[in-house]
């Protein structure tokens, strides 16, 4: 085997740093995790949660407890007008886990009667907590209100979802939304 | 193809060499061609001069297939270093690690895997016979010998043109740099204690009796040489000891769980030497030359992360860790055992670019830096004040390295799956960088097929992937840049490196020289993490031995005790009889 003499390039075995690769695989992995699922309801007894302080990271809504499957329905203001003594109104907080898990949170605002009831003030005052600190709630059905928990340790500040309200609402409540009175919800209230 | 290759002379060598037991190579022959002048040269023993054959500065590419053999016949022969080396069976071994291969790693196999015609490995074993055979050759089987090794340089040149067009030679030539730092290595040895060793194999099957009974006195798990598996089960009962079962629900007695069992509970680790002991030390296979010096192959590059993978029988520093007693320093020298402080922990932080991560690493203490990253220990704890704390925060970073879940994190720290889960879920909440750049790790691998250290080592995905394995390979893999490039610096440097040991290695040096010799190795480490990490620094330690002192690792201290001392009560007995 014969070959010829090319023109040298200096390729130096001791010139580390020029041939040095990068490892920020987060940058270059070309991955991003999907947010498909959203939770609706109280965080669990042994979960510790934030809640977003921004405004624009809750809402007042109308909504329909199902008691049958404990899950909320969101009900457009049209159809709520039509539905009085149905509806509940509940403020949605977005809430994250330690293990950024996001939720929406609905915490029920008083009745037309304007009673307070704890179980609602009592989460109330947790969400808003939340907002400061890591907290867990708590049911004690003999205090017939939450307890609430804060943890004092020093913890890491949450990671919030990269969604907006809108996102997360849309993703929360994709197969709980009763925009008209044909809603099969409706006519099961109503004993079809 | 080969005109691509940006060097004045591209020359393949490949000598043939004696190579017995714990020896330094004998160069039998060689042959050399090099390819630009189109010249070969065909040298037998008594025609080697006092240089090369073959220009050996900047501008010579210098060829062959496991370097570090070549190179070893170079030092031999007193021939300094080639400055430009390309290995192909480190080529070949980065092209191929995590795939199959067809017919393994060794010239015939990287031919093989090219669909390139190679030497039959029936007559290629016959041709070493008569090589390693020694004594005086017939004319006729030194043009034999010759003529073998000439096939073995058509051999490689094919293999070069095969493999030139996708060769990354920048980082090749890393590569090869560090062949030549084995080599030196692999020259040196690791000083032994010939006398005790002696007097270990002349006794070992004798003591075997009295060592198992003596050991099992704390067991109860011996019957005669049989280790019975019942009983064990009633000593983890009476110790308290949670133990890690198999799919059918029979205990484990696998090495790698006695070995993280003895982490958490150190009485076991008695037990673990001896099983070890009697299962599979081989002393005469230690592999000792006539100057006292453990010597064998290093195997660089063999495994999946790039690192030696020398002969567990044929190295000092096999598992038998108690063994590594043996390590003595000639009179007057010393040895110096120098190690990265939490490597990979360090590579972890600094690559991930974790903050929190990287100030544990510098706190001195990242098991208890990360305690109180937890909040589990106030910030004034220390070593002394919350030992069992640490001990389980350690416990932690150590498992999650190597992709441990709760189960087996509970059984190795003794406690409920609970605390377990909790301690991984403390770990990915105050390490969140670094758990999403190990999560990207998986996620390119996955995508792109392969992963690549700073130097371009790689792994690519096979059929039968392993995420763990994927996911610890930036530490095994990026350490093994770094142990490899300390070697290059400490031996260029004049350091004598004796053996590395997966992240830490054994210097030896004259007394008068030993500390200096020490602090140029932890500089030369520093330096190169350094240069792995960016610019981020880690901490090395030194554990150093003066004749007439020997290496002790504190693991294998009790079983080196009794070893010795079974030893020196059968002395007398056995002088008396010869007397």
């Amino acid at each position: 085997m014969e070959i010829k003499a090319t023109q040298q390039v200096e390729l130096d075995p001791f010139d580390l740093a020029s041939l040095r690769l990068d490892q920020s695989f987060i940058e270059t992995a070309g991955v991003r995790k999907l947010l498909t699922t959203v939770p609706v309801g109280k965080p669990n007894s042994q979960d510790f949660v934030r809640v977003h302080p921004g405004a624009e990271y809750r809402e007042t809504l109308a909504a329909i407890e199902w008691k049958e499957d404990r899950e909320f329905y969101v009900v457009v203001p049209d159809v709520a007008k039509e539905l009085p003594g149905e509806c509940v109104f509940v403020t949605l907080f977005t809430a994250v886990n330690r293990q950024g898990v996001a939720r929406l949170w609905p915490v029920k605002l008083p009745g037309p009667d304007g009673r307070i009831i704890e179980w609602h003030r009592s989460a109330a005052e947790a969400a808003e907590r939340a907002m400061r600190g890591w907290i867990r709630i708590k049911a004690n059905h003999s205090l017939r209100a939450y307890e609430i928990f804060e943890a004092v340790a020093t913890v890491a500040e949450p990671e919030w979802p990269d969604k907006t309200f809108q996102e997360l609402l849309r993703i929360g409540f994709r197969d709980r939304l009763i925009s008209s009175l044909d809603h099969p919800l409706i006519a099961k209230l109503r004993g079809a | 193809m080969l005109d691509a290759l940006p060097f004045r002379e591209v020359v393949l060598v490949d000598f043939e060499f004696i190579a017995s037991a714990g020896e330094r190579p004998e160069p039998v022959c060689l042959v050399a061609r090099a390819l630009r002048a189109g010249r070969t040269v065909r040298l037998w023993r008594d025609e080697f001069g006092p240089e090369p054959p073959y220009p050996i500065g900047a501008d010579t590419l210098f060829v062959a297939y496991y370097a570090s053999a070549e190179l070893g016949c170079h030092l031999s022969l007193g021939w300094p270093m080639p400055a430009r080396i390309l290995d192909l069976f480190a080529e070949f071994r980065d092209r191929t690690n995590g795939r199959e291969t067809p017919a393994g790693s060794s010239l015939l196999g990287a031919l093989t895997y090219f669909g390139l015609d190679g030497l039959g490995a029936s007559e290629k074993e016959e041709m070493r016979s008569l090589v390693t055979r020694g004594g005086s050759w017939s004319d006729a089987e030194r043009a034999a010998v010759l003529d073998y090794c000439e096939s073995d340089v058509d051999a490689l040149g094919r293999l070069l043109t095969a493999m030139t067009p996708r060769l990354d030679l920048p980082r090749a030539l890393v590569r090869g740099r560090y062949m030549a730092a084995a080599a030196a290595m692999e020259h040196h040895g690791v000083p032994v204690d010939v006398d005790t060793l002696g007097r270990l194999r002349k006794r070992w099957t004798s003591i075997q009796d009295a060592l198992i009974a003596d050991i099992d006195l704390d067991f109860g798990v011996y019957d005669g040489r049989t280790f019975k598996a019942d009983r064990f089960q009633g000593y983890l009962a009476r110790a308290g000891i949670p133990w890690e079962r198999t799919e059918t629900g029979r205990l484990s007695l696998s090495d790698d769980t006695f070995r993280q069992a003895a982490k958490a509970y150190p009485a076991v680790s008695a037990l673990r030497e001896l099983r070890s002991a009697l299962a599979d030390l081989r002393l005469n296979d230690l592999a000792v030359g006539q100057d006292g010096r453990n010597r064998t192959i290093l195997s660089a590059f063999r495994s999946r992360s790039g690192r030696n993978q020398p002969s567990n029988t044929k190295f000092i520093f096999g598992p038998s860790v108690w063994l590594r007693g043996l390590i003595k320093p000639p009179p007057g020298h010393g040895v110096g055992y120098c190690d990265w402080a939490q490597q990979e922990f360090g590579i972890a932080a600094a690559l991930s670019g974790d903050l929190a991560m990287q100030s544990a690493y510098q706190s001195g203490d990242p098991y208890l830096a990360f305690a109180m990253q937890a909040g589990a220990v106030p910030a004034h704890a220390t070593k002394a004040t919350h030992g069992p704390t640490r001990e389980l925060f350690k416990a932690c970073v150590l498992g999650v390295s190597y992709g441990m879940e709760a189960p087996r994190m509970a059984l190795r720290i003794g406690q409920s799956p609970f605390v377990a889960r909790s301690l991984l879920q403390a770990h990915r909440e105050t390490y969140r960088r670094f758990w999403r750049w190990s999560d990207a790790c998986v996620d390119c691998a996955m995508l792109r097929g392969s992963l690549h250290t700073v130097f371009g080592w790689h792994v690519h995905v096979g059929e039968n992937v392993n995420p763990r394995s994927l996911r610890n390979f930036p530490m095994q893999a990026n350490g093994a840049e770094m142990l490899r490039l300390a070697c290059c610096l400490a031996t260029e440097r004049g350091v004598e490196i004796c053996a590395p040991v997966h992240d830490a290695l054994l210097i030896t040096a004259p007394l008068d020289r030993l500390e200096t010799d020490v602090a140029a190795m932890r500089n030369c480490m520093a330096e190169v993490s350094r240069i792995v990490l960016s610019g981020f620094e880690l901490g090395t330690d030194a554990h150093v031995i003066r004749y007439p002192d020997r290496y002790m690792d504190a693991r294998g201290q009790v079983m080196w005790d009794r070893v010795i001392r079974l030893i020196a009560d059968r002395q007398p007995a056995l002088s008396e009889k010869s007397a």
